[in-house]
């Protein structure tokens, strides 16, 4: 009876956004969130429709929130709609769409030097069985956001290490009196984003999601020391608020631009609305490289996102489609939105233009995307969602000090095992 | 005796005349999807139909069993049931005998109890989660401000004090909602009753439970049943107030089939979750109608 329910809304939603009432032999509709990829969607789109005359591109805004919008596609394409032909889809979802036949191999499409200019570990993502599915657009990675002005006040140097972040957030909460300000604040609600955090935490002490030779390693010992670390965040070194327990991104983001933190770790996206010139903070933060714990410098604990462009395996008009999505991800392209709209390039070869020297902000961003940690979608394809939601809930019961650090780990390796059949 | 008879029969064939199209219509988008619902739950197939639907009887029923998680679902569903639901009728009951009393701004007092009611879920919900948040709430902002306490509360961050919220919101919207029934109820009292009572010396407290109570038990019935069901198959509440946090303490039944349906696209294991859901529903009308039945 629910699940009746559900799926009549959902599809009612899914068929008022994907059937635009007539689409003409060479209509294209395009999906994708209005704030993902800014004013360039607008711009690229002119520039496609003068470049190929006899094709228009419709676009379709979807949110911004990625389990929205992946609702929406999800239940579309279930049901096979041929739109939308090009759509946004953020990396963790490659794998699983691939493995499900919803993507058109863009193998055949696309030229193979077009292929190789990707940034590698995005591609790794979306390949499935040799074939490539999407192609990056762009890459979103998480950085450690601090109050500038705070810590200069303090004479603390820039931390790299937790243990750095935990006693530069005592000394500035100590020396500013002020209750209403905290040390640290991140997104620890049962989010995605409270496993990309845990991911960049555990990197950052030596552990990986899994070991070398492929087993899941969410409880060892490094695992397990770097988990219990966030935990004492909020027990006993009190550095963080219980509020970060129901924080997602602009939770903690706003926080920080009302000056209520020194520290915030969320996705690279903040920079825009905190330096904008209303902000409180503008002026005032600045970003580094996610913190390591001491004795790892080599840890890769900047934990990425992006989103792809894929192309839909039921479109009508798939040649047209993957001219598009060429489009969008050309090295013209790509230099553009780096250069004006601050996106950092889904491909390599944009990263060593002369005209990078001046787009400093991307420069530092990127430079930070090579110690990046990408999720394990690739491998789990289809069952991501699942173990992402294990991580999230036994990372939670950790926080909440419902179990132990090691009882949440071993009861979430015993459960991620058991989804992948190991 | 006859023509009594041929009257009532009459009359039953005009409403069963009148209930007909409705039936088709409700076997329609109900019945079929039900039954459907079951065949999902009993078998394995992919949600795009390019593998055939394949018969894997009680699987699904088996893991449901030793899943911890269902069993959380079900407890918290079943919790929030009990606490919300005797609060709404205590609260509806008292709502409703004010409104039935005869003051300035009646009308104005009706709306306002209304107001609550009238709103979608979704949209207080939300307005209720503001008011929670531990950082800029309302309810935090007063309390700190006042001295009540020196740290701020995290009301939707604590496991107790979550399903607590949830309830708060639950009996704010839905009083009004027995209030109305209940207060149709009243009205169809007849004062002489009331009249009768006093000129026998009933103290106020003696009409009520002597006679309001008594008389108001069909319609305090109807209105358990519509709140209950209501209250089994919660969704939009935990997913716009919590959605089901802390870890798992307030993911109704509802929310976790969604989840096992939208989020991890496991049709067939998520049908099993909606059927035992059902079954639990029907159980608790069946218990209803009962009651009911024995009442008239």
């Amino acid at each position: 009876m629910k699940f009746a329910t559900y799926g009549a809304v959902a599809m009612a939603t899914a068929m008022t956004a994907f059937a635009p009432a007539v689409v003409m032999a060479q209509d294209l509709v395009l999906s994708i969130g209005s704030r993902g990829y800014g004013g360039m969607v607008e711009r690229n789109i002119e520039a496609f429709e003068a470049a190929n005359p006899g094709t228009s591109v419709e676009w379709l805004k979807v949110s911004d929130v990625p389990g929205d919008s992946r609702k929406l596609y999800v239940t579309g394409l279930t049901a096979k709609s041929p739109t939308p032909d090009v759509f946004a889809i953020d990396v963790i979802w490659a794998g699983e769409f691939a493995q499900r036949g919803w993507l058109e191999p863009l193998n055949d499409y696309l030229s193979e030097e077009a292929i190789a200019a990707y940034n590698p570990s995005f591609l790794s993502a979306a390949t499935v069985e040799g074939k490539v599915f999407a192609a990056p657009l762009y890459v979103d990675g998480t950085h450690l956001f601090y109050r500038s002005d705070l810590l200069e006040k303090y004479g603390i140097a820039v931390p790299k290490t937790w243990e750095e972040v935990i006693s530069a957030s005592k000394t500035v909460m100590e020396g500013e009196g002020n209750p209403q300000l905290y040390g640290f604040v991140s997104m620890w609600a049962k989010i995605e984003g409270l496993f990309m955090n845990w991911l960049s935490f555990i990197n950052g002490n030596g552990a990986s999601f899994f070991d070398a030779d492929g087993n899941v390693a969410v409880n060892s010992p490094e695992a397990i020391a770097a988990t219990q670390t966030m935990v004492d965040m909020l027990y006993e070194d009190k550095i963080v608020p219980d509020s970060i327990l129901t924080m997602r991104p602009d939770d903690a983001r706003t926080l920080f631009q009302q000056g209520r933190a020194v520290f915030l770790m969320v996705q690279d996206f903040v920079h825009a609305p905190l330096s904008a010139e209303d902000s409180p903070v503008a002026g005032k933060f600045d970003f580094t490289r996610n913190p390591y714990f001491e004795g790892h410098e080599d840890a890769h604990s900047t934990a990425m996102g992006g989103w792809l462009l894929a192309v839909n395996a039921n479109s009508e008009h798939k040649e047209e489609a993957a001219k598009l999505v060429e489009y969008f991800t050309s090295y013209e392209a790509q230099l553009a939105a780096a250069i004006d709209e601050n996106r950092a390039p889904g491909r390599t070869d944009v990263y060593a233009a002369p005209e990078m020297a001046e787009a400093a902000l991307i420069q530092k961003f990127g430079e930070n995307y090579a110690v990046g940690v990408v999720r394990p979608s690739a491998i789990t394809g289809s069952l991501y969602p699942r173990v992402s939601e294990v991580m999230q809930t036994e990372v939670t019961n950790a926080l909440h000090r419902e179990k132990t650090v090691e009882e949440a780990l071993n009861d979430a390796a015993a459960q991620v095992n058991s989804i992948l059949g190991k | 005796m006859s023509r009594t008879m041929s009257l009532e029969r009459r009359t039953a064939l005009t409403g069963i005349g009148f209930v007909t199209p409705t039936v088709l219509i409700i076997a329609l988008i109900l019945i079929y999807p039900i039954i459907q619902s079951v065949v999902l739950s009993f078998g394995q197939s992919s949600i795009d139909g390019s593998q055939p639907y394949q018969f894997v009887g009680l699987k699904h029923y088996a893991t449901l069993m030793g899943d911890g998680r269902f069993w959380n679902a079900l407890g918290v569903t079943f919790t929030f049931t009990a606490l919300s639901i005797p609060l709404e009728l205590g609260l509806g009951i008292g709502l409703a005998l004010l409104m039935n009393e005869s003051f300035k701004g009646k009308g104005l007092a009706r709306l306002a109890v209304l107001f609550p009611w009238a709103l979608p879920t979704a949209l207080n919900t939300l307005i209720w989660r503001w008011m929670y948040n531990s950082d800029y709430g309302l309810f935090n902002g007063v309390a700190l401000q006042s001295g009540l306490v020196d740290r701020p509360i995290n009301f939707l961050g604590d496991e107790v004090l979550a399903m607590g919220s949830m309830v708060v919101v639950a009996v704010w919207k839905t009083s009004s909602f027995m209030a109305l029934i209940i207060l149709a109820g009243l009205q169809s009292i007849p004062r002489d009753l009331f009249e009768a009572g006093r000129m026998d010396g009933m103290s106020k407290w003696q009409e009520f439970t002597q006679i309001t109570l008594p008389l108001l038990k069909g319609p305090i019935l109807v209105a358990l049943i519509i709140r209950s069901m209501d209250a089994l198959r919660t969704f939009e509440l935990p997913f716009n107030l919590t959605d089901g946090g802390p870890v798992n303490a307030t993911e109704s039944l509802s929310l976790y089939a969604y989840k096992v349906i939208f989020d991890f696209l496991d049709f067939n294991f998520g049908a099993a979750v909606v059927v035992v859901q059902f079954l639990v529903i029907f159980a608790m009308s069946l218990i209803y109608v009962f009651a009911l039945r024995n009442k008239d």
